[in-house]
């Protein structure tokens, strides 16, 4: 296979990154600079990880949590237990996610004591079984959906960035094989979880998660994966990346690639919206990887994997849909035009209307796609219509939260401006709408 | 030592109530209900004394109907460790409150027993009291600060003038102001762990307490609604009407 040229300096730069004695000299710092600006595109290596992921010889058996007996037909009670999570989660919004959202909107960061209050809440527990230290004890589509809901309600890119190792976690709790679940999933309960992400995106022109360019080939000792990603969730810092390919023969299948790995590299892709998300470019040049890498055996359902993201994302996207409703309704009572609240004016009053039942048409189909899931039904239709549904309605309600505002919506004092970029989101990021 | 917290299930906060057309009440219907935030703060407490090493069990409590259990199960999640639901559909008023508590006093024995000084629905302010009189206790009220020492209990209380220590024999009752602590929000781990841990059901039949009510309410009525405001043309205008009109100058 004949490289490009930025190829073949990324893997010279690899080799240079990854040679032991930058750090006996403490120049590593300085070489991944020179790395990172050295390349045309950007791209940097990825250091190998600060974090191990041990490899466990007396394994704990696979543990496979059970579906949940379906409700009634049509119950949209919340359980007491998801009332309790709700709870929480929306005073972790209110009081964590809320006052921090507009500075690391600007820097494009993730802050610290965000990640630490969500880990302090043990979000990356409920994704793991109890035998490897979590609490899950069934799955939970509905729940994930919920906690995606009252997270992006206080913000949507700190949410897209807490939820992704979360969502990591998760795939491995319900593919990954026994040996899989015992060398990650402890990690997850840690006090200082991994950061974890998922790639599937790629730059071409009408991608398809099951027409994947990014391929993986069977070797003697495992695969060798070779491609381009983008749209990644906090790229530069994960420490483990879930990653579609294409494997030869076989079909589009997961991968469990750890950072440090050569042959991965990342390159910045500044974006409108979902700015603490860090959303990132990725380059697989010939990363190989063990046989122990490719997610789960022969039960894994890609499908599955991929609806299961897409209803994440309906979440995200109603969390952040309900915070630009929950905004305007007291802004059009109390801001006067006329010599009255402009609530008062039907076009005011029908918008704002029209944005309650959007917002809540999207929420029953996003709950009846998960409940079926959670059921262990097929739940692919309906996560197509869920997802077709929030992708065209969320930048709806963004668009029209920010006209209600008018003049007010169009500048940074009020959140309105950020809730609209991020929601331009759902519909063009993480496969889009043709998807 | 054990320690005994009352939660009441009441309007959320957050919510804007609104009284009922034919002002025999607030309307229920519809509203999404919580735990009274003095309440919260009470629980945050026990479990602080918990992790202190002081306290070695929290039994949790609350009165009304079976929809209770939820604040009994937030309180489990917040790091309680077993509720006692005393279920009854009826009114429940602060004597009959306290009489009920002080017959879960009787049968547990807590040294300790910590309430919100009052409820944001009723805000009567007299549970806690009562219950003390009723159990022979001694009673720390509106408290900014609670230390355990030895068997006695120093409670910080927030007076009008400034704050005012006092120290207590236990057994005690204190009940909580808002400065005393932060409550925490539950952890998932914990809010999976509320549903192992045991509730028990009681009635005040069983605890032999007569709940009938003593006191009947006349007339709910909405605060009156602010008049708007009218536009001076100038300052002589405004001394005027201030003046004449006010009379306030």
């Amino acid at each position: 296979m004949t490289r490009d040229p930025i190829g073949l300096a990324l893997s010279a730069m690899n080799r240079l990154a990854g040679a032991p004695w930058l750090d006996r000299f403490g120049l590593r710092n300085t070489v991944e600079r020179a790395a990172y600006h050295g390349t045309r595109s950007g791209f940097k290596t990825l250091s190998v990880a600060n974090r191990e992921f041990k490899r466990v010889k007396d394994l704990l058996p696979r543990q496979k949590l059970p579906n949940r007996a379906p409700k009634d037909l049509f119950d949209l009670n919340l359980d007491e237990d998801q009332q309790l999570i709700v709870d929480s989660l929306k005073r972790l919004a209110m009081d964590a996610l809320r006052p921090a959202a507009a500075k690391a909107d600007e820097e494009g960061v993730m802050p610290e004591d965000v990640r630490a209050a969500a880990a302090e809440l043990g979000l990356a527990l409920y994704a793991v079984p109890e035998a490897f230290g979590g609490v899950a004890e069934h799955l939970s589509p509905v729940t994930s959906v919920l906690i995606a809901e009252q997270l992006a309600w206080g913000d949507m890119g700190l949410a897209t960035a807490l939820l992704a190792p979360f969502s990591v976690a998760q795939a491995i709790t319900q593919w990954g094989t026994a040996e899989q679940q015992n060398r990650y999933l402890p990690a997850f309960c840690e006090e200082q979880p991994p950061v974890a992400t998922i790639a599937i995106d790629e730059p071409h022109p009408l991608f398809d998660p099951d027409k994947l360019q990014t391929t993986a080939t069977r070797t003697e000792h495992g695969y060798t994966l070779s491609g381009a990603k983008n749209g990644v969730v906090l790229a530069a810092e994960a420490d483990l990346f879930l990653i579609a390919a294409n494997l030869r023969g076989e079909g589009p299948r997961i991968f469990i690639v750890e950072r440090g790995t050569a042959g991965l590299s990342c390159g910045a892709e500044p974006t409108m919206g979902l700015r603490p998300a860090q959303l990132a470019r990725l380059q697989l040049d010939n990363v190989h990887v063990g046989a122990d890498a490719l997610l789960g055996g022969d039960d894994f359902d890609y499908q599955s994997f991929i609806d299961r993201g897409a209803l994440l994302r309906c979440g995200l996207a109603l969390g952040s849909a309900q915070a630009v409703l929950d905004y305007v309704i007291p802004y059009c009572n109390d801001r006067e035009a006329f010599g009255e609240p402009i609530s008062h004016r039907q076009s005011v009053a029908f918008m704002i209307s029209n944005m309650a039942i959007e917002i809540d048409a999207m929420r029953m189909l996003t709950w009846r796609a998960a409940s079926r899931a959670e059921a262990g039904l097929s739940f692919h239709r309906e996560a197509c219509l869920a997802k077709l549904l929030c992708n065209e309605k969320a930048a709806e309600v963004g668009t029209n939260g920010v006209q209600l505002l008018g003049g007010h919506g169009f500048v940074k004092e009020h959140p309105v401006e950020r809730w609209y970029r991020d929601l331009r989101s759902v519909a063009t990021q993480f496969g889009g709408t043709h998807a | 030592m054990k320690v005994l917290v009352a939660v009441k299930r009441v309007i959320d906060y957050n919510v804007k109530v609104r009284v009922k057309p034919d002002n025999s009440g607030v309307d229920l219907a519809n509203v999404k209900m919580a735990m009274n935030p003095f309440c919260e703060i009470a629980v945050e407490e026990a479990v602080r004394l918990k992790e202190k090493g002081v306290a070695t069990e929290i039994v949790v409590v609350s009165i009304g109907p079976k929809a209770c259990q939820e604040q009994i199960r937030t309180a489990l999640a917040l790091g309680a460790d077993r509720g006692i639901h005393i279920e009854t559909d009826a009114e429940v008023q602060s004597l009959e409150a306290a009489k009920l508590l002080k017959a879960v006093v009787d049968k547990e024995e807590p040294k300790l027993v910590i309430l919100g000084k009052q409820s944001i629905d009723t805000d009567n302010n007299q549970t806690g009291q009562m219950l003390a009189a009723l159990a022979g206790m001694g009673q720390g009220t509106f408290a900014s600060e609670v230390v355990v020492d030895g068997d006695k209990v120093n409670v910080t209380r927030e007076v009008d003038g400034g704050l005012m220590t006092v120290a207590l024999n236990l057994p005690a009752v204190v009940t909580t102001d808002l400065r005393l602590n932060e409550p925490r929000y539950a952890s998932l781990p914990n809010i999976m762990k509320a549903k192992k841990k045991p509730l028990d059901t009681t009635t005040p039949a069983d605890l032999g307490v007569d709940v009938a009510v003593r006191l009947t309410t006349l007339k709910v009525e909405a605060p009156a609604t602010r008049q708007a405001g009218i536009k001076v043309a100038d300052v002589a205008e405004l001394v005027d009407k201030l003046k004449n009109e006010a009379k306030v100058i």
